[in-house]
Order: structure tokens, then sequence, then C-alpha cells
């Protein structure tokens, strides 16, 4: 055999390798290789699999009850298919069931205040919670300091009734709503306006954005449907030229904020037919506003203003909405009466005052009751925020901090104050919350149509529960709380009950248009209106913290980390502003910028429609520092009878 | 191509108001990805987009009127019907978007890389590109559905009329004893979740369908996106149609409104 | 070990004694060009591992500028195949002297363009799908125009390399080596089969890249054309734009070298071919826009010039015009074609018209709305695309400018001495 030499074995060497890697590439394996690369460097989720089944369950969400399918996959709800519902929101629940921000235990402040980051807060246990915060209240009220418990709710349901209760058993008349339509209505008429919206033919809506948002979604879309199969005509007021205004049969394109001034207008054309409401001192006032000097005031024609009084009073089912804007709500009392009047003026079957039932007054020890009929009464929250005090304060999935004109004045109270906030994600009242209970969303919530569909997240509880467990804690309230457990109370829970006359207040109407033809007047300083706008998913604020709800927001309204406002075309030319411009915003009370400027002719001349529901401090980090919180410097003059401050319409500059 | 069917929609622009559960339902059925702050619209991974068109182009204050356009991938066919030719498929090196015997133009997430050609010859702007790497942070990735994979960066995805849907229904029905698969129907996420009903889907091919009897009946109503060759006569249309294709959309809209027609036109 | 340290203390030495040889201006050239490169790495690095986030590009402006670079350099680099074909082929010898350069930039040009694409793509790792899984129509015709593209540029990429090989063969150390000098050699006589290959392929994929890929998209008024006419004006771009592209590299490459690197007559000869396609493709090009006009947009119920707003408009139609015909008056008149200065100017000019027509088709294209109530889109490259851009152009300077320095790119200035300083290319 010859010898192996050198160059021989290089040769080979080099050969095989040649050879081995043609193979190799041949095989397809590098490609494979490439593949898995692909697939490694990309680090993709899989979602977990599991057996698909569909939950049938009644949507609670709201009065309209819809049936409701949520899809599961194992043990995780992927996705709610309703059934005939006009609910737009309840395809969000899962996002907030499971967002990734989700409060999952009750929260103890351990740092400063001012902040929600995770390392301000300890996790504890419901009965170290329950605990702590009994014990405070306890000691207020054996402090005979009750009536320095305050509680701000959210909307008017059954977890607020109960938080009423809880406070007022304390000795404090301090329970406050968020300015929501019901409570607006509540304060100025008595009770909240329950309109039959289905079997109505005229709807004349004053700046009620009614398919965007207004009063119960699910309630008007089905409405919709209704109008449009019978023909019912839709009459909208407002200074935006929003979906809602030409979805309308017609659309009264008016100045900013003059929708009290048209409805007195209307009235007094309904006054020369011989139509009545309110009292004399009353119509006394409609009979100096002729359609001629209503003309005018709201830039619209004395024709228009008539013909709409004219077909007003024709129609079958006529009814007129008050509350402007969409979820959130700023109408005076003195607007929301003139409305409701129209309504009687025509004898509306469609527009009846309720009341809710309640859970009834709570009995009250005797130093309980001594305090509370010595203490201060507020009119509503902002007059409480402005002029109130607290020591201790409950926020019930409110978000005053951020909602309200004095959100500012709110948390430097809460500063100093005990502060416990029940809620699912922290919001920017949070901030100021030294302890956090975690509550449901209505996915999770048991209800009288059986159990919770998807099971409670970690270590929330729905809040009524909350409250329930508090006040069996609190020495002065247990006797008020015999429930179990909140679907206990559901089930023993009777309806709404109709109201007797509405007070209408000539005064207030009287000295609310003189203030009102005041700030309309263009002054010098501040030549322009702000009025708000929404979108529905936001709202005034609450949709902001859902990624999916992020995705709906077109790019006119905020793009790119700018908020936008719009302003009509011929104001933005007199005032040098060009598309996409830069701006502040300044009202008497402050500044807010930057913002880009939209133009565009679906807003009122000398008019900026600015988006609410962006700027928020905290609110998941989806929300926080996206855009600018108007409220803050929105008009704050506090209505004597709503207590809250009248902050639709604002003047401002730009600069 | 033998249609077994086609797949089409129709949107009521009068019932629509714009509050878009639609994009909401269909984020939530596809696994959009969730990114701190989706704000920037231009780079946003959606498949249906609420496009707000104002008149303020051709009219002034107050004769002005604003709607909500919800808009999908449209799911062109070209001139021809049966033997449908997207302006995305042909262009896609890779095969990685096609069009079915259903009509619905299809994407491989896992075989696309990121070209980007058929975004830029869809007229629509219908197709996302992954510009980041989907995220599906914490405790989000729970309400992640398993019929739709997620995709990797770098890929376009895009609006399929929810085919997963149709054969999931048509797994159940062979699963009953159904052994006409093709004759089993379904419903769109964001057509399932419309609130005012503002949405109808069905086959365009089947004349007994809700979709086609609507677009029989609403003849006068019905418009697609910017495809102004409709409104030409037959003997024009066909003289256009033999110079070019055009994308044909499966997805109508309805309005009774003019303008909103009047916005169709480019001036 | 020890001897590998002093090795590389050799070649540090070296460097450093080179470096030192290069003239002041040449150093600062160097500097900014290293600045880029290491911008280009730094930043591939970041759009490889994040994605292309960090792009101007959007799902409303799919395309961007490294798509421009890769048409511009595919169409420059298209002056590769004409010069390899009338030289090898047409057997006009007086393009002899420049064809290594060419050669050489036709490689770079294409090199280049498969770099900004694994950059462009979104899925790099996948880009061998294009070769697996082709979007192949009926027959031999391609469905896609990119599917075309990949391929072609692929085969000619390779053919690009096997052409190169005898300029690199001739590098002083490899030339040293018998076998090496006859495979040059030989290579080097059976040149025009490449040549004639390299033709075929660069025919198809110069109209399918920077014509046919565009003018197919029937939903886009801004680019469609019927019957591909797009597609051959495009190749008639190429011939006219590539060979004053490979005039202005030898040109500059001459200046910068202070050396006659080519000889008159090449200059003239190849200046000449360029104004004649130029003259060709300004027909082309005027009956295309005509169309365009009158015909292709008509389609869409829109109007030619609505789609020449926003940014990228009208102007860029226009300047591409004046390039146009700057190109074919400089360069066709013997005049002017003869005087350096307006032949330098003549050169720009037909290069700048390619450039012009790129950054036309692809900013304005994109940038037309797609919808009556939104407006033209602007797009701001961000630094990272402006960084691997213009990185990668340093590092394709940078390559060029070792051959010139270490092969004999140019022969004809090996063989007639050094004419320091006095010398021009065109006197």
């Amino acid at each position: 055999m010859k010898k192996i030499e050198r160059k021989d074995f290089l040769m080979m060497g080099g050969g095989a390798v040649v050879g081995g890697l043609t193979g190799y590439v041949f095989s397809g394996a590098p490609f494979l290789g490439l593949q898995w690369l692909a697939e490694w460097t990309q680090d993709q989720h899989v979602p977990a699999a599991g057996k698909e089944a569909y939950l049938k369950t009644l949507c609670a969400a709201c009065r309209e009850k819809c049936e409701m399918s949520i899809r599961m996959i194992g043990d995780r709800a992927v996705k709610i298919e309703s059934s005939n519902s006009g609910c737009p929101f309840s395809q969000n629940a899962l996002q907030l069931l499971y967002h990734a921000e989700r409060v999952d235990a009750p929260l103890k402040r351990t740092g400063k205040k001012g902040t929600v980051k995770a390392s301000a807060f300890e996790k504890v246990t419901w009965e170290q919670a329950l605990a702590d915060v009994s014990k405070k209240m306890n000691s207020l009220i054996a402090a005979k300091k009750g009536n320095l418990i305050a509680g701000i709710s959210k909307n008017d349901n059954l977890s607020a009734a109960l938080l009423d209760r809880l406070v007022k058993s304390a000795g404090s008349g301090n329970a406050f709503y968020e300015p929501s339509l019901a409570a607006l209505s509540q304060s100025a008429l008595g009770g909240y306006v329950d309109y039959d919206f289905s079997n109505a033919d005229f709807i004349l809506s004053f700046g009620a954005r009614l398919m965007e948002g207004w009063g119960t979604a699910c309630t008007m879309n089905k409405a919709l449907v209704e109008w449009k199969q019978k023909g019912a005509k839709l009459v909208q007021a407002d200074a935006v030229c929003t979906r809602t205004a030409s979805m309308a049969d017609q659309w009264l394109p008016i100045k900013p904020g003059t929708e009290l001034i048209l409805a007195m207008g209307i009235a007094n054309c309904l006054m020369k037919k011989g139509r009545a409401a309110g009292g004399g001192d009353w119509m006394a006032v409609v009979n100096a506003y002729t359609p001629d000097k209503v003309a005018t005031l709201t830039g619209l024609k004395a024709k228009q203003i008539e013909d709409v009084a004219d077909a007003f009073a024709r129609a079958r089912n006529p009814i007129a909405v008050a509350g402007r804007g969409g979820a959130g709500v700023s109408s005076s009392s003195a607007e929301l009466m003139a409305v409701y009047a129209l309504n009687a003026m025509v004898g509306s079957r469609g527009a009846l005052l309720k009341k809710s039932q309640g859970l009834g007054e709570p009995a009250l020890s005797a130093d309980a009751a001594a305090i509370l009929k010595d203490s201060k009464k507020y009119a509503g929250l902002d007059d409480f925020i402005k002029n109130g005090k607290f020591e201790m304060l409950f926020i019930n999935d409110a978000d005053p901090a951020y909602k309200s004109v004095y959100g500012a004045d709110l948390a430097a109270k809460m500063e100093n104050a005990f502060v416990v906030g029940i809620m699912p994600l922290l919001n920017d009242s949070a901030m100021y919350a030294d302890y956090i209970f975690p509550s449901l969303s209505f996915v999770e919530s048991e209800s009288t149509a059986g159990a919770a569909p998807v099971k409670a997240y970690e270590k929330a509880i729905h809040a009524g529960d909350a409250i329930i467990k508090l006040a069996q804690k609190v020495d002065a309230a247990k006797d008020n709380f015999k429930w179990n457990s909140y679907v206990d109370l559901v089930k023993t829970y009777g309806g709404a009950v109709g109201t007797g006359g509405v007070n209408y207040n000539a005064k207030v109407l009287k000295d609310s248009l003189a203030a009102l033809e005041k700030t309309l007047k263009a002054s010098e300083e501040f030549p322009l209106a702000l009025i708000p706008t929404e979108l529905t998913f936001l709202g005034d604020g609450d949709g902001l913290a859902f990624p999916y709800v992020l995705k709906t927001i077109d790019d006119k309204t905020y793009s790119e980390g700018k908020l936008w406002v719009q302003i009509n075309r011929d104001t933005a030319d007199k005032h040098g502003v060009s598309e996409g411009e830069r701006i502040d915003i300044e009202s008497s009370r402050g500044e807010i910028g930057s913002v880009r400027a939209h133009l565009t002719d679906t807003v009122a001349p000398d008019a900026i429609a600015i988006p609410l529901g962006f700027g928020h401090k905290a609110y998941t980090k989806y929300a926080k520092k996206k855009g600018v919180n108007p409220k803050e410097i929105m008009a704050n003059d506090i209505d004597p009878l709503t207590g809250a401050a009248n902050w639709w319409l604002t003047r401002v500059k730009i600069s | 191509m033998k249609m077994k069917r086609r797949w089409g929609m129709a949107i009521d622009l009068d019932k629509c108001t714009g509050c878009g559960t639609c994009a909401i339902a269909c984020s939530q059925e596809n696994n959009m990805p969730i990114f701190e702050d989706d704000s920037d619209l231009p780079k946003r991974v959606q498949f249906l987009e609420l496009m707000k068109v104002t008149n303020d182009r051709d009219a002034k204050y107050p004769n002005v009127e604003v709607c909500y356009i919800p808009k999908m991938c449209q799911q062109c066919e070209g001139n021809d019907p049966k033997n449908p030719k997207p302006p995305c498929v042909s262009v896609c090196p890779v095969v990685a978007t096609d069009v079915g015997d259903d009509g619905v133009v299809s994407q491989v997430w896992s075989r696309c890389i990121g070209c980007r050609y058929c975004q830029s010859s869809c007229p629509y702007e219908a197709r996302a590109f992954n510009w980041w790497k989907p995220k599906n942070e914490g405790s989000f990735q729970n309400s992640l559905n398993t019929d739709v994979s997620i995709a990797s960066r770098g890929t376009v995805v895009k609006c399929q009329f929810c085919s997963h849907i149709w054969k999931r229904e048509r797994d159940k029905a062979v699963a009953k004893g159904e052994l006409d698969i093709n004759a089993v129907t379904y419903t769109p996420a964001c057509v399932a979740s419309c609130p005012t009903r503002a949405m109808v889907f069905g086959d365009l091919d089947d004349p007994n369908s809700e979709l086609s009897q609507l677009l029989n009946k609403e003849k006068n109503r019905k418009f697609r996106l910017v495809h102004t060759i409709d409104d030409k006569d037959e003997k024009t249309k066909e003289k256009m149609m033999h110079i070019k294709q055009f994308p044909n959309p499966k997805v109508y809209y309805l309005t009774s409104k003019t303008w909103i027609k009047e916005m169709m036109k480019f001036k | 070990m020890g001897k590998l340290i002093g090795y590389i203390k050799q070649y540090i030495a070296f460097v450093k004694k080179e470096w030192d040889g290069y003239s002041k201006n040449v150093k600062i050239a160097l500097y900014i060009m290293l600045f880029f490169t290491a911008g280009f790495f730094i930043f591939a690095i970041q759009i490889l591992f994040w994605g292309l986030g960090y792009t101007d590009m959007s799902n409303m402006y799919p395309f961007g500028q490294w798509i421009i670079g890769d048409l511009g350099l595919v169409g420059l680099g298209g002056g590769a195949f004409t010069t390899g074909f009338l030289l090898y082929i047409f057997r006009n010898d007086k393009l002899e002297p420049m064809i290594s350069s060419t050669v050489l930039i036709g490689f770079l040009c294409y090199l280049f363009t498969f770099v900004f694409l694994v950059f462009d793509i979104g899925q790099p790792i996948r880009a061998w799908f294009i070769f697996i899984y082709p979007n192949w129509g009926p027959g031999l015709m391609p469905a896609s125009m990119l599917t075309e593209v990949a391929w072609c540029l692929g085969f000619y990429f390779m053919i690009l390399c096997v052409e190169l090989i005898p300029v690199v063969l001739k590098h002083k150390i490899l030339d040293a080596i018998p076998v090496l000098k006859y495979i040059g050699h030989y290579l080097h006589r059976l040149m025009w089969i490449f040549a004639a290959g390299g033709t075929f392929l660069s025919f198809f994929h110069q109209g399918s890249l920077g014509g046919g890929m565009w003018d197919i998209m029937y939903a886009k008024a801004s680019w469609f054309r019927a019957h591909h006419i797009y597609f051959f004006t495009v190749i008639i771009l190429a011939t006219a734009g590539g060979t004053a592209f490979m005039t202005l590299c030898a040109y500059v490459a001459g200046k910068v070298m202070k050396k006659e690197v080519l000889p008159k007559e090449t200059f003239n000869s190849i200046a000449k071919v360029s104004g004649i396609m130029f003259t060709v493709y300004l027909i082309a090009r005027l009956a295309d826009v005509i169309l365009m006009a009158t015909a292709w947009v008509p389609l869409f119920d829109r109007s030619y010039l609505s789609n020449l707003g926003g940014y990228y408009g009208l102007w860029m139609v226009v300047l591409e015009f004046i390039f146009i015909a700057g190109a074919i008056v400089l360069l066709l008149v013997p005049k002017f074609r003869e005087e350096e200065k307006t032949f330098r100017l003549g050169i720009i000019s037909g290069v700048m018209a390619m450039v012009t027509t790129k950054l036309h088709v692809v900013l304005n294209g994109s940038s037309v709305p797609n919808f009556p109530w939104k407006g033209f889109i602007g797009y701001n490259p961000t630094i990272q695309e402006w960084f691997i851009m213009l990185g990668g152009l340093a590092i394709m300077v940078m390559i060029y400018m070792w051959f010139a320095k270490y092969t004999p790119l140019f022969p004809h200035a090996d063989s007639h001495g050094h004419h320091e300083g006095e010398t021009h290319a065109a006197e």
C-alpha cells in the first residue's frame, strides 16, 4: 500500500469537507436550521390550548340584560359574543378582565402619595385591609368626626347605594356621585328622566350626543335601529358636527353653549301655541326669549326655531333630551329644567321622571344623627371638593381627581386624608389612595341570573361585597348591613319608582341665563369658545387604559403622541393657525399645551373642539401621559342646584 | 377556478355610529398585538381601521357632515370573479398571500418575508406590517385565541374575513355529521359585534343570502370605496376593464347621503 | 504565537505607512466614510434585532429610502451589462480599458442592493423562501415581479462574480501564481459568454425592478401603466444612465488618483453611447408621461397632475427632463463632449436623471393618497435609514478605492505611466 503523503491527506480531507458540505446543503438541513433560527429569534408566544366551550349568560352591565356568550379555551375567556345586543362595551370586557395592570390583591400604601408605582404599595390580605380601614372609621366616629367621612361613587348603582349607606351611618351627608346625567338630573329635577326612546317619533336633543356614548349605549343603539325602521325624527342641536348631528334628520348648528337659550326659544314658540309648564314665574322668563332674540343668540334663524317647535308640538310621541355630551355630561340645572319643561309643555309620554328606590334610610345612632344634623350640606361633588373638608374618603370606581375640573384641589385635600379606592385599575385618584380594594369587571360578577361566568381575577371581589364586609366591621354601621353578600342584596332589591313633579326654579333659570349670556360674549382676552368632544369608547377617560381602544382612535384625535384639537378654518385663518401646528390653549384658569390644530369646518366659527379622555397622570401605562386633560382649564362655576361645575363652555385664547 | 363561496360584506353607513366595536371585536378575535402606545396610526397593527370622513373639502360650516367608515380588507377580486386577481396576490414573491375558492384573500404569516410589496399595491391600505415585535404582555395573554397564530416581527398581516371561524363552524358541522361542509355559513367577529346591525355578511354567489338580497334591494344606496368605475355605463365599463384590472372589492357600503359618494372621487 | 503577533505588528506598520502616504483630502474623505461605516454597523444591529419600527416607513408608506437605493444601484449598475455587451458582443474595443472598473462597479452595486434588501425586508432570515417558494405563474412568466427580480439578480450577481475574478486575480500577489494567472487569462477570453448571459438577465431584472414592479400595480394610480410600458422604458434608462455612471466613476477615479485612467477615445465612445441611449429614453419617457396623463391615470378618475402634488411632485418630473436634456445635449454635441467641463456636466446630468427618476418613482408614488380625504404623505427618513444608506455607499467607495489602488483596475493608466496633475481625461 502506498504511503499516504501529506498532500494526499490534505486533498482527501478537503474532498471530504467539500462533499460533506454539499451533502449538508442539498439535504435541506441548513434551510431547516434557518427556519428554526427564524422561529427561535422571534420567540413568539403560542396561546395555551384547551377545551373549547361557550358560556351562556345574561350581560349584567346595564338594564337591557342582553344575552351573552363567552367563548372559553380551557379556563381562559377569549371572546365575548353577544347576540342581538346593542352594547358596544361588552366587547371590551376581556380587556379589563385580563388587563396586565389589574389590581390583584388589596393594596396598602407604604410609600409617598402622588404615585401608583408598585413600589409605593404593598399587597395585604383582605382581613388586614378591612381591619385597618374599619379601625380608622371607628376611631373617627368615636371622636365624633363621622361627618368627615366622605364617599364618591361613579354611578348611581347598588354598590354606590351601599357606600352612601355606610357614609350616612357614620353620620356624614357627604356621599356624592360623579356628575353623570342621572346624578345631575337627580339634583336638578328630583329624579332621573326615564326616556322611552324606542317609542318616540320625534327626538329633540340639546347637545346630547345620543349615538356616541350618551346614557346607556345599548339602549340608544337599539333605539336607533327602531328609529330607522319607523322613520322617527331626530333633531340635534350642537356646535360641533358630531356623528350624532350627522345621523340626525336635522342638525341645528347653534353657537357653542347656547342649548339653554335654544330651549327657551322653543318654549317661547310653544307658549304662543298655548302650552305652558313650570308656573307663572317660569313662563315670565320664557316670555322674554322670543324667536328673534334666541336666533341672534344661538346663531340660528328664527324660522328654524319656530319650525322645530312646530314639529315638536305636532309629533305624537315627542321627547326633548337634555344632558350635553356623551359619557361625560355637563348641563346646568337650568338647562335640565328648561328641557324637561319642554316635555311637560307638550305632555310627552316618553320622558318620565323616576327615582331609584334605594336601600331606604339607615338607622342612625344618636351621635351620628346629631353630627349629621349640624354639618354643612353641599349641593354636589364639585361644591364639596371646593368648599368641603374630609379626613377619610372612599372612592368607588370613580376618578374625580381626573374628571372633575377641581381635580387638583381634590388631590391636594386627599394628600392629607385617609383615602380608600375601590377599583379594578389604579386611576388618577388612586395616586392619593392609602388603600386599594380590587373590584371586578361585570363578567366576573355574580348576578341574579346566576353565578359569575368567569372566575374572579385573583383576590378581587365585587365592590358591593367589599363595602358590606367593611360595614360589618364598623360599629355604627353594622346593623344597617344585614346582607350576607352583594348578591343577597340584589335578590331583595326592587326597581325604580315614579316621582312627583319638578320644582321649576325660576330664579336659578334667570341667574343662569344672565350668566350664560355674559359668558357668550367674546372678550378681548379670550375670544374663542372651548367645547369638548368624545369618542365612544374613550368616553371622558375610562377607555384609555385599554390597548384595543387605543387602536380605534383616529389620527385627527390623537396621533404620534400628540392630542389634536379641531378649529374652524376661517377662525384658524384669523388667528394665524395652520394645519398641524402646535398650539397652547389658555383660559382664565391656566394653560394646557401643546396640542396640534386640525382645521376643519365641522366646528362652529370661533370655537375649538377638544377631545376629552386624555391627559391621565396614572391609570395604567396605556393611558398615562397621553395628551392633555382639558378639565384643568375648563370653566369651574358651580351650579347652585347640582353642585357640579358647568364646564361645557370655556372662553379661551390660543398661542 | 371553481368558486365554492364568494364571501362578501355590506356595511350600512346610515346605521353606523362610528363607535368602534367592530374594531375591538376584530382585535380580540385576531390576537392583535398590544403596545404601550398605539397612537402611531401609520405603524399601527390592526385589520379594521375606523376612518373618519367629512365633507369639509366641498362644504363650509354648517353644511358639513361626518361619518365613520369601518375599513377592513376589501377582498378585491379583479375583473373576473371566476378568476380572482386581487392587486396584492400576484405581487407576492413567495406566495404568502393567495385568494381561495371562497374568495377570501388569505395571508400566511409564517411564509411572509416582509417585503411589503403587497402593502404598496393595496389601494385600501388594508394591510399592516409588524414594524415592532408583536407583544401580548402579562395577563393579556389569557385572552388570546388559539385559532389565530401570532405573527412574527417583520411580516405583513391582514383581515381574512375571520376565515378561521368558517373552519371552526365547518369542523363543528362535520362533528355533527354534516357532509356538505361548504353549505356552512359563518359570521366574522366585526359583523357579529355591530351594535346597530349595520354590517351584513354572506355569499355573493348565493342569490338567497341576506347579503345578495340586500344588495339587490339597495341598488341606489350601495357603493364601493373609491371605486369610481361603478358609476360608468356598461359599455364604458367594459372598455375600461379591457385595458386593465380593477380591484372590484367584495365589501359594499350603503348610504343615502350623496356627499359620502361624492367624497369617493378625487378632485 | 510570537510569530502571529509579529505578523500583526508588521501589518499595522504596513497600514500605517500606507495611511501616511495618502493626501490630506483622501484622509478627510476616509474619515467621513469610516464614520458612516461605523454608524452603518451600529444601526444595522438595531434594525436587524429590533425591527423596522425605527424607520419612517409605515403601513401607508411601505417603501422608503432603501428601496430607492436598490433601484438606483441596480439602475446605475446597469452600465456594467451595457458596457460588457458593447465590448464583448459588439466588439467595441475602445471600451476595453474601462471594463474592469465597470465590472467592479456593477458587482458592488448589486452586492449592496442585496445588503440594503437584507435591512429592508422584515424577515431576512427567511429571504431564501423566494427561491424555495417562488411565485411563478403559468409557463415561464413569473407572477410576481419580485420573484423575477430576485432570481435574475441572484444569477446576474453570480455572473458578475465570475466576471470580477480576472480583475481580482490581477492583484500583484495573486498574479504571481502561474495557475491563477492562466485561469484569469482564459476566463477573460470566455467572457463574452458571461456578457451575453448577463445582458439577457439584466434585460429582465432592470425592467422588472425599475419598471415592471411598479407598472403592474393596477390599483395604484401613481404607478400603473398598461402593457408594461414602464418596464421597457426603464431598460433604456439603465443603459443610458448606467453608462453615464460608469464614465463618471472612471472620471472621478482619474481625478482622485491624478492619472489618465482611460484613453480619450474610450471616454468619447462611452459618452456617445450614453447620449444616444438618453435620446431614445427621452422619447420613451415622453411617451410614458403622455400616456400616463391621457390614458392610464384617467382610468382611475384622477388626473396625472393631481398625483404630482405633495413634496415630491411635479418638480421632480421637470427636473428629470432637464437632466435628460442636459445629458443629451452635452454628450451628443461633439463640441461639448470634447470640452472637459461640459463633458463632466453631461455625465453628471445623466447620472442625476437616473437618480431623480428613481427618487420620483418611490417617493411620489408612495406619497400619493389612496383616499380622497387623505393628504399626500411626507416621508422623513430616520437617522437609522440615513446611516445605513450612506454607510453602505461609503463601504462601496472604499472597496472601489482599494481595487483602484491595489489591482490594475485601469490598465491604461499603468501602461502610460504617471501624468501627475496635468492630465485630463478628455483633453
